[in-house]
């Protein structure tokens, strides 16, 4: 299971570096940038940057090794 | 906001000088502004601009989301996201859809309303009441609190500063009553959630974060609301035809209905924020300590940005608007704003035609909440 961020529709809030920072990221221009790989022990803060995408931009791939 | 002045002012740069700091007109300039870590959101010192030091509402103001910054706002921010998610909202929308279809049952036959106290008023605070689980029949005294301390945003606020702490201090109490029977009996409701969230976590919601939270919610959810939707509205008389689309097929359309109306006539005209160090962007060097307003109406009309910018177009893919402000102070509850709105527009497209804007209407000015306190409609009941 992988992240996946829907780089169109992404525009770069942040919301999600709050929820869970060690994932997701901005960098110094204000781009996301994120780790595609996570523990399953942090599924429920990935879930929570999902839930706080304003975009909802965020998904779990869940065919991905 | 909306004058010619603007317009050819934005055609020609992509900020203008004002006496109030820098008004940014451009989508394209708002749009990476907006979400600049360079810039707080800066509101803390709005009180003391306008001769408030001390008191009730300064004290709860320097606490609120709103104007918190770094680690406090990013801690409550992340506990109380989730509490606000789409698929928590999703199931509250057949109790939208019935709200709305009996607030309008009350004046359908009559071919005429006050939209603002009639529907617009009543359905924001009772949905308000429903998101908290606080019983509706206590909306209009929730409305009358909510409003008092609306006048805390205005430039009168230090003539009005009385009313506005005794209404924090009466919010106050309401606000720990409702924690204490939450903590007492768990309901199926956002407030709940928020509870929760403050007892498993040991601590890290204090019960004074939980109150204070629970005080910007009812401030900040209510007028909101009931002044977008008779923006919607007043936008929506002008063009029929996309008020006949609407109500053609609602389902189809009920979320760009909401995304139009907010986009070419939101409540926020512009957006404030503050440098919080010294940088460059574009030819200007922006100096810490400046104020900028990024104009919300003028960059999500912004023809650069948007074909015929002006006119609602519901089958249009548009760039997204910036009604909700952005970055990591992006409005808390724009997914129950986008519901609600999304609900209230296709009830009453659906049940009403010809619809007019009548004599008499009390708009508020240009601010970063305007909108009616008395919007008279005319219409014809469908059939």
């Amino acid at each position: 299971m992988k992240i996946f961020v829907d780089q169109v529709k992404c525009q770069n809030h942040g919301l999600c570096a709050i929820s869970s920072p060690d994932h997701f990221e901005l960098d110094a221009d204000g781009e996301l940038r994120y780790q595609e790989s996570f523990d399953e022990e942090n599924i429920d803060e990935i879930e929570d940057a999902i839930d706080s995408c304003p975009l909802q931009a965020i998904a779990l791939n869940r065919d991905s090794a | 906001m909306d004058s010619e002045d603007v317009r050819k002012a934005r055609a020609t740069h992509w900020y203008a000088r004002t006496d109030w700091g820098i008004a940014v007109l451009s989508y394209e300039d708002s749009s990476f502004l907006l979400k600049n870590p360079r810039l707080t959101q800066g509101s803390a010192k709005w009180p003391s601009q306008h001769g408030v030091f001390d008191g009730h509402f300064d004290r709860w103001w320097q606490k609120t989301l709103l104007v918190l910054e770094g680690d406090e706002h990013n801690r409550i921010r992340r506990l109380v996201n989730p509490a606000f998610s789409p698929r928590r909202i999703e199931p509250l929308h057949p109790r939208f859809q019935a709200l709305a279809e009996s607030l309008v049952d009350e004046w359908i036959d009559d071919g005429r309303t006050d939209f603002a106290g009639r529907f617009a008023a009543p359905y924001a605070t009772r949905i308000l009441c429903v998101i908290l689980g606080i019983d509706e029949r206590d909306w209009k005294k929730i409305h009358e609190l909510a409003s008092t301390i609306g006048l805390g945003l205005g430039i009168t606020i230090q003539e009005n500063i009385a009313q506005i702490d005794d209404a924090i201090v009466e919010l106050t109490q309401y606000a720990e009553s409702l924690v204490l029977s939450r903590r007492k009996s768990p309901q199926d409701d956002i407030l709940s959630t928020l509870v929760e969230t403050r007892d498993a976590d040991a601590g890290k919601l204090s019960d004074q974060e939980l109150i204070n939270l629970i005080i910007l919610l009812i401030f900040a959810g209510i007028d909101t609301t009931r002044n977008q939707l008779a923006l919607a509205v007043e936008a929506f008389s002008k063009q029929p035809d996309q008020w006949e689309k609407l109500a053609a097929d609602p389902e189809r359309y009920a979320a760009k209905a909401a995304e139009e109306a907010l986009r070419i006539n939101p409540i926020g005209r512009w957006i404030s924020r503050e440098a919080a160090e010294t940088f460059q962007h574009k030819e200007r060097t922006i100096e810490q300590g400046t104020t900028l307003h990024l104009f919300t109406m003028t960059s999500a009309t912004d023809p650069a940005a948007f074909d015929d910018p002006d006119r609602i177009d519901l089958d249009a893919e548009r760039a997204p608007h910036f009604a909700f402000g952005g970055g990591v102070h992006h409005c808390l509850g724009h997914f129950v704003a986008r519901a609600d709105i999304g609900v209230a527009l296709t009830t009453l497209a659906t049940r009403m035609t010809d619809l007019r804007l009548g004599e008499g209407a009390e708009w508020l000015p240009d601010s970063g909440n305007t909108g009616a306190n008395k919007l008279p409609i005319t219409f014809t009941p469908r059939s």
